[in-house]
This record gives C-alpha cells, structure tokens and sequence, in this order.
C-alpha cells in the first residue's frame, strides 16, 4: 500500500531517534512576546520510556514548551529538537515522531470515531486498515459500540480515548499531552493514566503539562515545577512521596 | 491515495454530512434546475414563434402581388435573429435588445420583440436565469459551506490536531479546495448533465456550438475556483470563522449587487449615450439637410450627368428609369447617415461593455457575466454583428428593387413587378460568429477571470501560510 505521500515524505528519511539519547531536548529555549516573556532558557530531556511531567499554574510556560516542541510557534532564543532535529529547521519531520493530545481533543462530528482516526492515521503516514484501528479504539478503552457512532455524540472521555488512539495509531516516538486529563471524571483519568503507562513501557517519551499534582506523581517518572517562564524545580518521582511533591511545589510557588 | 486526496475525501464527507449544505444545494440545485428547463423551454418557443414568423413574413413578401419595387421595398420585411441553443443559459441583452428588425426603405430600424418591454413590473424582479443561479447563488453557497474551513478548525483546535500529524499547510488547503470542489460537484455535474442534454435536444447541437459550451463550463468552472480560493483565503486570515463569513458576505455583495451597479452607471457617464428620441430625432434631422460632407444627393446633378451619359436631351428618352438612380442614391446618402449615427452609437456600447470588463478587477461578476453572454450568443456585440448583416441583407434588397425600377422601366412609366421579382430576393442567411471570434471580442474579461483564479490561489496559498495555531 501507497503510504507516503508528501513529496518531501518520500525523499527525506525518517531519522531515527537516538536509542539512548533523548527523544525531545530544549536547549536554552526562550519565548517571548514583546516584553513578555513565556518561557526563559529552558533546558530538558526527555528519554525514551520517560513520563516528564510539567507542572505549574497557568501562564507558568507549559503550553508554551509544548507549542515550541510542535513548531506552532517559533523560539526567541535556544533551540528545541525532537530526535535530535531541530524543529525550527525540521518542522515536518520532527512531528514525524510526535502525536500530540491536547486538554480538548477535537475531532470532527460528523464523522465516526473510526473514520476520525483513520483520517488522523492516514495524514501521519499510517494505514492500518479498518481491523487494526478498531483495536486501537478498544485498546485506547472506546466501546466497541461507540467506534461507529459519530463523534458529535461523545463525551469529553471519549473523545480523549480517540486522541490517545490517534497516537497509539501513529506510533510516535514522543507523545505531547497538553493538560489531557482536566475535566475527566476519576476513572477515566485512572484510565487515561493506565494507557499512558502502556505507552511509556513501548518507549514511547511522553512530556506531559498538568496541574494535577496526583496524577504527575502517579503516571510521571520525573517531574519539572514550572514559574513565570522557568523551570524551578526538577526530580524524579520515585525518590519524592506525594506530600512532598505537594510541599516543593507549593514552595516554588511561593505559598507557604 | 495521496494525503490531498484523502483530505478532500474527509472534506467531502464532512459536508455531505452536514445538513446545512444538503438544504443548501437542494435549494440551489432546483433553482439551477429549474432555471434551465425554463430556460430551455423559453428559447424552444421563442425559436418556434421565430420560425413561424419568418416563415409567415416570407411568404408575405412573396404573395404580395404585382406593384411597384419601390412600393415593395417601403412594403418591407421582418429579419429576425436564430437564437443560439446556448442562450437558454443566459438571455444576456436580448430581452432588452430585441430579436427582430423591420427591413425597408430609407431607414435603418430598431429592433423589436423586447421580452422586458412586455415584462411585467413584479417580472423585473423574478427573472431566474441559469446564469443568474451560476453567477450569484452558487458562490453564495461556496461562501456558506467553507467560510469555517480553516478558521473554523482553527477555532475548534482541530487545525493543531491537523498540523501536529505532519501535514503541510500546502497539502491542507490544496485538500480541502478538492473537497469543497467535488461537493459541489455534486451539484453542478447534474445540472452540466442536464444542460447538455438540452443543448443536443434544443436543436441539432454543431461543433460549433459544442465548443461554446465547453468553453463556457470552463469559464464557470473558474469562477467558482476563484470563488473557491477566495474563500480558503479569507477563512485562513480572519481572526475567526464568524469575521471570515462577514467579510465573505460583504465580497459577495459587492461583487454581485455594486459592482454591476457600479459598473452600469460609471460606464454611462464616462461613455454616455444618447436617448432613443435624441437619437431619432438627430436622424432625421440629417437625413433633412445632411452633416458634414455627407448632402443629401442632387436630383438635378444626377439627371444631368444620365442625360449627358446617354446623349439625350430628355429624361423619358433615357434608357433607364430616373426614379429607380435617384432613389437608391437617396438610399445610400441614408446609409451614409445611418452609418456614421449607429456606428457611434454601436461604438459607444462597447466602450461601455469595456468599462464593464474593466471593472472586473474589482468583481469577477462582471468578466464572467460577459463571458457567459458572449458564449451564449447574447451579447451586445453579437447583436451588432445580427444588426450589420441585417443592415447589409436590407441595403442588397434595396439596391435589387431600385436596379429592376430603374433598369426595367421608363422614367414616368407606371411600372409594376411580380413574384418573380420577390422569389428572386434570397433569404437572409445568418452565421454566428465563430467562437474565435467571441473569445477574441473577449480577452480582457478572459484576462480578468484568469487573474481573480490565480490570485485568489495565491492569496489562500500566502493566508494559510500565515495562519496562526497558537
């Protein structure tokens, strides 16, 4: 089957990503708007098989890392590079290796789940035929009833799970998340959760910017505290209990 | 299958899924629909009453029994004008212009048979044309389906989901241009179906003919890319999909309701021509006393110059009847008169339509509008081009009576013809012009046509370009 399709797809290879270097690195990246500034030499790896979680309030410089990491919008200073490519010179073969779940995950309604994600698969390159992305669906947690209804009928869980499916379909090296599991009821946060683990077990580099301080304890294997545009703070989860996550945060924020 | 296509795959089911442009093609395809039939039947029937006419107008000619050739040519005849089968598409100027004219002596007539003379006040309002649905609802219609079609992603976050899977921009919009396209396909195709079935039923369709219609689906096919491309372009540029449908409205407007309005007074004041009774009025006042170098012949002049022609000292003893020389050489002091009157008059209609043309840098309408009424045989200068070989067929039958009064008769003989005489004068046989000749007439609205599709892709392609996702 015909897979690639862009010209500069065919001609170009897909660069591997480093087997164990980092699958996305900031180096000294910067974003400011004006006098403003979103994001101040940031320096971070992530690895193969690695949940970082990016923690802090709004405006901190989260969604800002993930937009650059995207190529959404272009650095000030310092450069991102997603397997070892820097996205400000690579744009299209850099989101080659990732998938990317934003707080919403929109798809069209009036199309089926199935056909959302054979659409999204299809622009990634992907065709995994119908068989195989109904197991996607059901291995993201869809209902096998739900993956031919339109997705206009489906909850915000729902949709997540196709957003999850998108990426599993894709089979990226890195997986962008974007506050993924605001608004999710406790269960299908604890699912969410489960399948992101599934994926950091495929080696699968996962950043993810959250608020929710339980979750980035539970699912992340390090997590960086962001403020006003900085990295503050940066440990591994397992050598920090959740009190502490709690405390050093709070501390970084300058609450207590 | 390319990453394109499969955009435009999704596109297309998208839309087709919506009902919004399901009731909005049902409407617009019936109203094309129907337009065509309509118009279709219009142009059957007149072509009906136009055959019966000239066959009634004829035989009239050729039954009118023994009398003078000069009386017969003040007698006369109707010319009429065969309306291409293309101009159930568009009636473009005919039920303004007329499609007949009275041919015979000493004037050169309007013409008559204007259906918008007949029309109704209410009528002025209601003409539905297939052209009309082509040039004004269906963009209307591309407008109200892609409006969102980029600023809508971008306001739901999909365009991030999109762009995020690798995507190029490029890829996005050339995709969604083929969806929107093959939606509308969707409506156009039938009713291009229908219109050539029409096309072949109406009449004995000639390559000709064939070649104006394909030209002209190729003409409205571009239009709609224009209309398309344009609105990829200000989707992708305004702030949002409700910003992107105000503008879009606003283009709509402009280009359907003020430009030709625009247009129609704007060429009457820098090409301003005359009112129907200053015209006749200056005729006649010329055909009395002459302009310029053109007089009024001299009956004494000529009569001195056959006399002396034909050494005689009288005119009954010349072999020739005076009356026939003098009167057709009052005919050609008249076509010397008319000439000069309705060449101006002719001239000042195409500096008009080229006004109109011109202004089609700033609305597509008005070059598609010309396009489509020169292809469909329906525009001002194919109906100068009836009413010269109109013109010339009245003066070649002129000159045939006058020549028999003169060369069969004596000066002051009571001379009568007979049918021999009438069956003697052919039918006027008319040819269309060829379409080289239409599109030559047309290059500037081909020019302008040709500028609002490429420009328009180029702005989509510069819009999406700068499109921002976050």
């Amino acid at each position: 089957m015909h897979t690639m399709t862009d010209e500069s797809r065919e001609t170009v290879a897909k660069p591997e990503a480093r087997a164990d270097g980092a699958v996305l690195e900031a180096r000294g990246l910067g974003k400011a708007y004006g006098d403003t500034r979103a994001l101040v030499d940031l320096d971070l790896r992530v690895e193969r098989g690695e949940v970082y979680c990016l923690l802090g309030p709004n405006g901190a410089g989260k969604t800002t890392t993930i937009n650059l990491f995207l190529g959404f919008i272009a650095p000030t200073d310092g450069q991102a590079f997603v397997a070892s490519l820097d996205v400000a010179t690579h744009d299209r073969e850099t989101k080659r290796h990732l998938a990317y779940i934003p707080e919403q995950v929109m798809l069209y309604g009036n199309l089926t789940g199935l056909e959302n994600l054979d659409y999204f698969a299809a622009l990634s390159g992907k065709h995994p035929g119908p068989g195989r992305l109904r197991e996607i669906l059901e291995e993201a947690g869809l209902q096998s009833d739900a993956v031919e209804r339109r997705v206009s009928g489906y909850s915000k869980g729902m949709r997540q799970k196709v957003g999850i499916a998108i990426a599993i379909a894709k089979e990226a090296d890195a997986l962008l998340l974007d506050e993924p599991t605001s608004g999710l009821d406790p269960k299908a946060s604890n699912e969410f959760s489960a399948l992101l683990g599934r994926l950091r077990d495929r080696g699968v580099a996962i950043l993810m910017a959250t608020h929710d301080l339980f979750r980035a304890k539970e699912t992340g294997t390090r997590v960086g505290i962001m403020r006003e545009g900085r990295l503050v703070s940066e440990m591994a989860t397992s050598e920090i209990g959740h009190a502490d996550l709690e405390r050093v945060y709070l501390e970084r924020m300058g609450d207590s | 299958m390319t990453t394109i296509v499969r955009i435009a795959r999704k596109e297309l089911t998208d839309l087709v899924r919506d009902g919004r442009f399901r009731v909005g093609a049902a409407v617009i395809g019936s109203l094309l629909v129907v337009s065509l039939g309509a118009g279709w039947m219009q142009v059957r029937d007149a072509r009906a009453h136009l055959d019966a006419a000239q066959a009634t107008a004829r035989d009239h000619w050729e039954s009118q029994g023994e009398k003078n050739p000069h009386s017969a040519a003040h007698y006369g005849i109707y010319a009429f004008k065969p309306r291409l089968a293309l101009s159930f598409v568009d009636h473009g100027v005919d039920p303004y212009t007329g499609t007949s004219v009275w041919l015979e002596a000493h004037r050169q007539n309007d013409f008559l048979m204007r259906p918008a003379q007949d029309a109704s006040s209410a009528q002025r309002f209601g003409t539905l044309t297939a052209a009309g649905v082509l040039q004004h609802l269906v963009p209307l219609l591309i407008i109200l389906i892609a409006f969102g079609a980029m600023a809508g992603e971008r306001e739901q976050g999909t365009l991030r989901q999109l762009l995020a899977t690798g995507v190029g921009r490029r890829e996005l919009l050339a995709g969604k241009a083929l969806g929107i396209s093959a939606a509308l396909a969707l409506l156009v195709v039938p009713a291009a179906i229908l219109g050539a079935t029409a096309l072949l039923v109406g009449s004995g369709a000639t390559g000709s003919l064939a070649a104006r219609g394909a030209v002209l689906v190729v003409v409205y096919l571009a239009y709609f890319g224009a209309f398309i491309g344009l609105t990829l372009a200000v989707s992708a540029w305004a702030p949002s999909s409700r910003a992107a449908l105000v503008t879009l409205l606003g283009i709509w407007v402009v280009n359907g309701l003020v430009a030709p309005r625009v247009a129609v007074d704007l060429s009457s004041a820098l090409h301003p021509a005359p009112t129907a009774f200053e015209f006749s009025r200056t005729i006649d006042e010329q055909m009395a006393t002459g302009v310029r170098d053109i007089l009024p012949p001299d009956r004494e002049a000529i009569t001195q110059a056959l006399l002396t022609e034909h050494g005689v000292d009288q005119v009954e003893d010349l072999p020739v009847n005076l009356s026939g020389i003098t009167l057709q050489a009052s005919e050609e002091f008249g076509d010397r008169i008319f000439d000069l009157n309705y060449g101006q008059l002719w001239d000042t209609f195409e500096r008009q339509s080229r006004v109109h043309e011109t202004l089609a840098v700033a609305a597509p309408l008005l070059a598609v509008r010309a396009l489509s009424m020169g292809l469909a045989g329906t525009d001002v200068e194919q109906h100068r081009h009836f009413a010269a070989a109109a013109e010339t067929y009245r003066r070649d039958l002129m000159r045939q009576m006058n020549g028999d009064l003169a060369q069969n008769s004596r000066t002051g003989e009571q001379y009568l013809a007979g049918d021999e005489l009438w069956a003697s004068v052919p039918p006027l046989e008319y040819d269309a012009p060829e379409l080289a000749w239409v599109l030559g007439n047309r290059a500037l609205s081909i020019a302008m046509l040709l500028l609002w599709f490429l420009g328009a892709m180029v702005a989509a392609v510069l819009s999406v370009r700068r499109t921002r996702v976050a």
